[in-house]
């Protein structure tokens, strides 16, 4: 239980950054700004509570975890393959 | 859903609960008084009553800050008072301090807004429980795992949902009966709770997330993004060409012509901001409200000088950002709708302590042992807990507003007298659940928190008996109505005490809440 509990919550907070932070980089995403990150509590809250949906503690490390790989390599390609 | 994955969850809303719960009930029932701000302010500083800076016009104020302050022409503030009876004071920044004065004030520059002003001690205490900073960040924390408690408690109770939500079973079971009314009201102002954990936590928590963001995900570009984002005047440069400044009043009466030309109601200013005053390139930026509209701050930007409009984000034609940024507000505070919009925030604050003092009392009901005299440590612990955190913040807060009314009747500072009272007996109700047996001390404490609210309006009446005579005015209608809420409010306490007396006299005795003597074997 403690080991979902942390998954969600140290794993979950870069997650919802990288996830607003690509949410922002699409078009219009600049006039957004202000309600992503309104939208950075509720992804962080969604994350701890989906950590309890997993099995053991060890899944929940490893899914958050590649998750984590994704979205932030996502976020490196669309800063320099984007020409920005 | 599995078993095991409904008892996470019901493990996880429990705890959460039991963190959160006691900080969520004095910030829902701070909360509901704060949304009725201005009227309090009122209260406290009625215009028969008003300080004697509040004559000083605006204008006077501003004049007499450049003169006496140079330094602060390149950048200040003055923030508009609620209420009549108030004092206009101005903020601006000298030696890298914040120094914040009304006319009379401006010699010696307090180091903080007002420190004596009931409305803000009571908001204080709904955003910090009163410690800047610290408390600041702790209700932001709390405000996480509110929202982690709605979600879970939303998990739990979805496979009844439907059939149980407006049941409400009035019966034998008493603990079926504090269930329902818990599971009606978490979920029927779900929509409102949704707002405030996420509010809350952007509000308490900006300074730090912002930082982190920054960090981890944006590329060290978040803040000025961000500034960009709420940006609502142009950076401008002096000209280092002096110009006369438009008065105050018609630097209003221009942003007013703007709000209209935007399609706002109306525009009320409660807060000017000026940059390079007296310089050619002078800009006044004015804050103002607009009834009816969900972004209701609006905020108008203006050559001082000649009133030009540079920059206006105020009725139609928003972006995205400037609305969302409003509303955000305004969705917390619930000052969208005038005072039908005002007592449904209300209401549904003291229901939302209600929430978390029922959370409470089912946790203990749960553990209770039917079958024994002697309940079990933790849940002995749990009751005068709740008990003296949750009565004793009530009573603290009207202590609040006595010690308020004492210090204006003898003429001094209200500051300490308001913070010795509030801590005073929060700490001594505390302590009082702690040694007295719990069902007494419940009964006791109501009747004291009743007893002294009931003291204050009364003796506020009384003391304004002069202003009811003379011709009324919005402001008498606010303070009356704050003297009326505390005596129904004080009803209330009564009428709990007296419920909470019943129960301990003839309820179950195998329970932590009885007051009965042992009489024989069980």
């Amino acid at each position: 239980m403690i080991a979902r509990c942390l998954a969600g919550v140290l794993l979950g907070f870069p997650l919802s950054a990288a996830l607003i932070a690509l949410l922002y980089a699409l078009p219009g995403g600049q006039s957004a700004l202000i309600a992503l990150l309104l939208l950075f509590f509720p992804l962080w809250i969604a994350c701890m509570t989906a950590a309890y949906f997993f099995r053991s503690g060890t899944r929940a490390w490893l899914s958050f975890g590649t998750a984590n790989l994704a979205a932030f390599a996502a976020l490196w390609l669309t800063r320099h393959l984007g020409g920005a | 859903m599995k078993a095991s994955t409904l008892r996470t969850f019901q493990i996880v809303h429990t705890w959460t609960g039991l963190m959160a719960g006691f900080a969520l009930f004095i910030a829902f029932y701070a909360g509901a008084l704060t949304v009725f701000h201005d009227d309090i302010a009122a209260w406290q500083t009625p215009p028969w009553r008003s300080t004697p800076d509040a004559a000083v016009p605006v204008g006077g104020l501003i004049d007499k800050l450049v003169t006496q302050h140079p330094e602060a022409r390149a950048d200040f503030g003055i923030v508009l008072p609620p209420t009549q009876g108030q004092a206009p004071y101005a903020f601006w920044v000298s030696d890298g301090q914040s120094r914040f004065a009304t006319a009379g004030e401006l010699a010696q520059p307090r180091l903080e807004g007002n420190p004596n002003d009931l409305a803000d001690f009571v908001y204080a205490l709904h955003d910090s429980l009163g410690f800047p900073v610290v408390g600041l960040y702790f209700m932001g924390i709390v405000s996480v795992l509110y929202g982690l408690a709605l979600v879970s408690g939303v998990i739990l109770h979805l496979p009844q949902l439907v059939k149980d939500l407006f049941a409400l079973r009035v019966g034998k079971n008493i603990k079926r009966l504090w269930q329902d009314a818990h599971n009606a009201i978490g979920v029927l102002s779900l929509p409102f709770h949704i707002i405030f954990a996420i509010t809350g936590a952007v509000f308490c928590l900006f300074t730090v997330t912002m930082l982190a963001l920054n960090v981890t995900a944006f590329n060290g570009k978040l803040f000025d993004a961000f500034a960009e984002a709420t940006r609502t005047e142009p950076v401008v440069q002096a000209s280092g060409v002096a110009a006369t400044m438009l008065s105050y009043d018609e630097l209003v009466a221009h942003a007013r012509a703007v709000a209209k030309t935007r399609g706002a109601a109306n525009f009320e200013p409660d807060y000017v901001h000026f940059t390079h005053y007296g310089d050619r390139n002078a800009v006044a930026m004015v804050r103002g409200l607009s009834e009816r509209a969900l972004d209701t701050y609006g905020y108008i930007a203006l050559n001082a000088g000649t009133g030009e409009p540079l920059m206006a984000s105020v009725g139609g034609n928003r972006d995205g950002n400037s609305i969302v940024y409003s509303a955000m507000y305004t969705l917390h505070f619930g000052n969208f709708g005038g005072r039908p919009v005002q007592w449904l925030y209300f209401l549904l604050g003291l229901a939302g302590a209600f929430l978390f003092y029922s959370g409470n009392l089912l946790w203990i009901e749960s553990r209770r042992k039917r079958r024994h005299r002697d309940q079990p440590f933790k849940t002995r612990v749990m009751a005068r807990a709740t008990v003296g955190v949750c009565i004793g913040s009530c009573l603290a807060i009207s202590g609040t507003f006595a010690a308020t009314m004492i210090a204006s009747s003898l003429d001094i500072e209200a500051q300490w007298p308001q913070r010795a009272a509030c801590y005073g007996l929060f700490l001594a109700a505390c302590a009082y659940a702690c040694v007295r047996p719990v069902a007494r001390a419940t009964v006791e404490l109501l009747i004291a928190t009743g007893m002294l609210t009931l003291a204050v309006s009364l003796a506020d009446l009384l003391r304004n008996a002069g202003a009811w005579m003379q011709p009324w005015t919005p402001q008498t209608v606010a303070v009356l109505g704050v003297d009326l809420v505390g005596i129904v409010l004080a009803i209330a306490f009564f009428a709990f005490a007296r419920a909470s007396s019943r129960r301990a006299r003839e309820g179950d005795t195998h329970s932590v809440w009885t007051s009965q003597a042992r009489t024989g074997l069980p």
